[in-house]
């Protein structure tokens, strides 16, 4: 299909959508429902490069650029939850999520996966209990599981302890599918195994402190493997005029100590000045079914600290910088060894010029292995009126992807607009050219212009749950 | 008159001065006899009215025939009257009753200008601005305040719903100072209200508290007669003064503590209440009455974000927020509002313009975990190898080449940066080399590497690079 009336038919399903919803929201506000509806297309204009057959040799080039090509991609989203089955406290909840591709052949990610229940359960909510049957997903120090399984929790009257645990059958992370569904043709060692989650977590609360351990735990169906075995500890300590955070993760499958982030943030000053520290441990995590899973990446060590200063109601500025060393990574340094070092700087200011004018400007530096990264950017949000507001940015940057292409500098400049059609109505649109000088380095470094633009709409069915922009009256 | 009789007696002197009080009393009865008219015909007032000072209630009132005597439509046009009905009042006056209190205490009977006038401009009516005077020349006012918090009202005053007053009367009716007060609607008439209800049911109906009230089923709504059919009640908007406790940053977080379901469902409805409780409801919400099933509308809230939201930083402490305490978060939060950034389709609003252009940075740095949103093997993948930057299956030289001999120097940057081999590489890739069968057969394990525990862990993984059990074994 031509890449114009596909995206002429995603334009009309936008204009339908926003002329039928409407009427629905009374409707179905009636029938206890609440969520919202949202379209979104998108493009972004890709430059890709190909390595040229035979180059390589001497001085020839190995890459070059190809012509620039638009990719598109069109969302739509479903998001309700519902009462009123005729019994108190129970719920039911969907995120459904259909995806197009438009415009050229270019992938835009996932938009191959033409549809996804992304969340679709049912709740029953009584007295401390509360079960929960369907597909849903933990979010936790461990970051988001997703499962088809079923999970119970509880409170004391309380609500200072609560205990839930949760099963089912694994999904993907980040793709709400079974992984050999998810990436059959993408990975060559996918179990043929589905996968099992297990998890538990139990929570304490006494005053400000807030303290969550977990425990999960992925196996292969056949029980012939582990997928992983991690557990987390989370804490939220809440003072008088700050904060204490902090997490840490264990993963038991590879034996050693995955995350950790302590952070100690206090205002000072009459709340004028936030100061902000933090130490922190990052290493990734791979699941055991991946090879990757046992090539042991080294944890890096770091710490970051940040400052932030309101002198008025209107003005505020911060400042961040931080360090971090990685691990004794085993290797054999040929030549000479890569960095082992990262820092990161930035500084940023944002000023309420008049009401409904707000400007913002930061620059951020970043140099460790890996690349190197400068960039400026600035923006002014003017609200034209009570339900219209417009943003323009400018961006500047340069970097040096250092096991890549060579440097790249860019200057960008956007526009973006948001606008309130009604109180369930909002639409969104925003246009940004970026200028792209890779600096000379062959055909794949020559000057070219990156556009981006996207588009959205969304309904609020009931009450907005995402609770965007709202304020008491 | 004895004390005794005194005090038993004056309320109902109150009574009739309060009920004369209202304006527009005389306004709304229907055709109102023309004493003035008759003064000459009818020179004293046991004229007509017989009973009253003898207390024979069937002559209170003359018989309709005799007014035919003149109004026969020859000496006098002729009226229509069929005999005399009570005209709406407020109070509980009544002239018989008042007549045999006086016998039964020994007093002389009162005359009718005690009450009355006997001007020939305004013969019989009761002067509003005297009738207190007049009521308490006998009868002891307590408290010296007519409408004083204190009054039992209902002593000489009947139930609005009682009175058959028109629209006009009630709006007319006088309004207490204590009502005036900013705190009166927000906190203060529920105290007042409780135990006093009759108090209220004076000058209102029930229907006046159920403008608001959700909740009516309260014992001070349910004991003030509701207005009946016929009774035109002043158009009311529901109001919803938000209490002094409400105001401080910290209710949002402290009301849980404080929940009751009679208390909230004074001012809300459970719609109310899921404005923010999308999440996990709480029971006591479940409790609440539907908009729609009351007559009230409800405060009709919407939802404000917790202070903690408002930190300049909040968006990078979220995450140990949720992992924290993430029923807190459930409180107000389904997974959607937690997809629609960390899964959604993107509309610039959490990475900053242009950053597919230089993400590659953030991305080896780590500073945003990137799998939290994205999957590195679909995600990340998809668009680099669509991009000319991800393998296809070969390892091609060239690409890496800012780093020379990158591929004797991998090891390194793979141990420190693995998420960012696996965001163009696939396993295979890996495996060319790494494998027993590979190229060169390099061991990707370190030095410390438990093949043993991870041989009992996940079998099948290790097949992928070895041929057997590399541990030795079935």
């Amino acid at each position: 299909m031509a890449a114009s009336a596909r995206l002429g038919r995603a334009f009309v399903s936008l204009a339908i959508l926003g002329a039928a919803m409407p009427g629905a929201p009374g409707t179905v506000a009636g029938q206890g429902v609440r969520g919202w509806v949202g379209s979104t297309v998108q493009m972004v204009e890709l430059r890709p490069i190909e390595q040229i057959a035979g180059g390589c040799v001497t001085d020839e080039p190995c890459y070059r650029a190809l012509g620039e090509e638009q990719s598109l991609a069109a969302t739509q989203d479903v998001s309700l939850t519902a009462w009123g089955f005729g019994l108190q406290g129970i719920s039911g909840t969907v995120l459904l999520r259909n995806r197009a591709r438009l415009g050229s052949d270019r992938i835009w990610p996932r938009t191959d996966d033409r549809f996804d229940a992304i969340l679709a359960y049912a709740q029953l909510v009584r007295g401390g209990f509360t079960v929960r049957a369907g597909r849903q997903e933990v979010r936790s120090g461990l970051g988001f599981s997703s499962f088809d399984g079923g999970r119970l929790q509880w409170h004391g009257s309380s609500r200072a302890i609560s205990v839930e645990a949760y099963g089912g059958r694994s999904l993907a992370r980040g793709l709400r599918e079974p992984l050999r569904e998810a990436l059959r043709g993408i990975e060559s060692f996918v179990p043929e195994q589905g996968v099992l989650l297990f998890g538990g977590s139990a929570r304490g609360r006494l005053r400000g402190l807030s303290v969550t351990a977990r425990y999960q735990r992925e196996i292969l169906d056949d029980r012939s493997g582990l997928a992983s075995e991690r557990g987390s500890l989370d804490l939220s300590l809440l003072t008088a005029r700050g904060r204490v955070l902090g997490e840490l993760d264990y993963d038991f499958g590879a034996e050693r100590p995955g995350k950790a982030r302590l952070t100690w943030s206090n205002v000072f000053g009459d709340g004028r000045w936030l100061v902000e520290a933090t130490a922190l441990r990052y290493v990734p995590y791979f699941s055991l079914s991946t090879i990757w899973g046992f090539f042991e990446p080294v944890a890096y060590h770091g710490v970051e600290g940040r400052v932030a200063w309101s002198p008025s109601s209107v003005l505020g500025v911060w400042a961040s910088g931080g360090w971090r060393k990685y691990g004794d990574t085993g290797t054999t340094a040929i030549l000479r060894p890569l960095e082992d070092q990262g820092r990161r700087a930035s500084v940023g200011a944002r000023w309420s010029l008049r009401p409904d004018v707000t400007a913002g400007a930061g620059y951020d530096l970043e140099w460790g292995p890996g690349g190197f990264l400068s960039s400026f950017d600035a923006s002014v949000r003017m609200a034209v009126s009570e339900r219209l507001a417009v943003t323009g940015n400018v961006s500047s940057f340069q970097q040096i992807e250092q096991y890549r292409i060579g440097d790249g500098r860019g200057l960008g400049a956007g526009v973006s607009a948001d606008a309130e059609f009604t109180d369930r109505i909002t639409l969104g649109a925003g246009a940004s050219l970026v200028r792209h000088d890779g600096g000379g380095e062959g055909p794949a470094g020559s000057p070219w212009n990156q556009t981006r633009a996207w588009m959205s709409a969304r309904v609020l069915v009931g009450e907005d749950p995402g609770l965007a922009n709202r304020r008491r009256r | 008159m004895t004390k005794r009789s005194r005090r038993f007696l004056f309320p109902a002197g109150v009574l009739l001065a309060m009920g004369a009080a209202v304006a527009g009393t005389r306004a709304e009865q229907v055709s109102p006899f023309p004493h003035e008219d008759h003064q000459g015909l009818f020179p004293v007032c046991t004229g007509c009215h017989e009973g009253v000072e003898g207390g024979v209630a069937e002559t209170v009132y003359p018989e309709p025939a005799s007014c035919r005597n003149c109004h026969d439509g020859i000496r006098e046009e002729t009226v229509t009257w069929e005999g005399a009905s009570r005209a709406p009042s407020n109070v509980t006056f009544d002239h018989m009753v008042h007549a045999a209190e006086l016998r039964e205490a020994g007093d002389a009977p009162q005359s009718c200008e005690s009450c009355h006038s006997s001007d020939p401009g305004t013969r019989m009516s009761v002067d509003a601005s005297e009738e207190l005077e007049t009521c308490w020349g006998c009868h002891a006012h307590e408290t010296g305040d007519h409408f004083a918090p204190a009054a039992s009202c209902e002593t000489c005053h009947v139930p609005l719903a009682s009175t058959g007053f028109g629209l006009a009367r009630i709006e007319a009716l006088p309004q207490p100072a204590s009502h005036g007060s900013e705190l009166f609607l927000p906190e203060e008439h529920g105290p007042m209200a409780q135990g006093y209800a009759d108090r209220c049911s004076t000058c209102h109906t029930a229907d006046r508290c159920l403008v608001c009230h959700v909740d009516g089923t309260l014992v001070e709504i349910t004991a003030i007669p509701a207005a009946p059919g016929t009774m035109v009640l002043p158009e009311r908007e529901a109001e919803y003064p938000t209490p002094s406790s409400h105001v401080d940053d910290g209710w949002l977080n402290a009301h849980k503590l404080q929940v009751s379901v009679r208390e909230c469902s004074t001012c809300h409805t459970r719609d109310d209440c899921r404005t923010c409780h999308v999440g996990i409801v709480p029971t006591a919400v479940e409790e609440l009455p539907r908009r729609g099933e009351v007559s009230a509308p409800g405060v009709g809230l919407e939802a404000r974000a917790p202070a903690s939201h408002e930190s300049l930083f909040f968006l990078d402490a979220h995450s140990a927020l949720a992992a924290a305490d993430g029923r807190s978060c459930a409180v107000c939060h389904v997974e959607s509002t937690c997809i629609a950034c960390h899964d959604g389709p993107s509309d610039g609003g959490y990475h900053p313009p242009s950053f597919v252009a230089r993400h590659a940075a953030d991305a080896f740095a780590r500073s945003d975990e990137c799998a939290t949103c994205h999957s590195v093997e679909v995600f990340c993948r998809a668009c680099h190898q669509d991009s000319g930057l991800g393998s296809r299956g070969r390892l091609g030289s060239g690409y890496h080449d800012a780093e020379p001999l990158w591929l004797l120097r991998h090891g390194q940057g793979a141990r420190q940066s693995l998420e960012s081999c696996a965001s163009c590489h696939r396993q295979t890739d890996c495996v060319q080399c790494h494998g027993v069968l590979g190229a060169f057969s390099v061991s990707p394990h370190s030095r410390d590497f438990d093949a043993v525990a991870a041989w009992e862990r996940s079998p099948r993984t290790c097949l992928a690079c070895h041929v057997s059990n590399p541990v030795g074994g079935p």
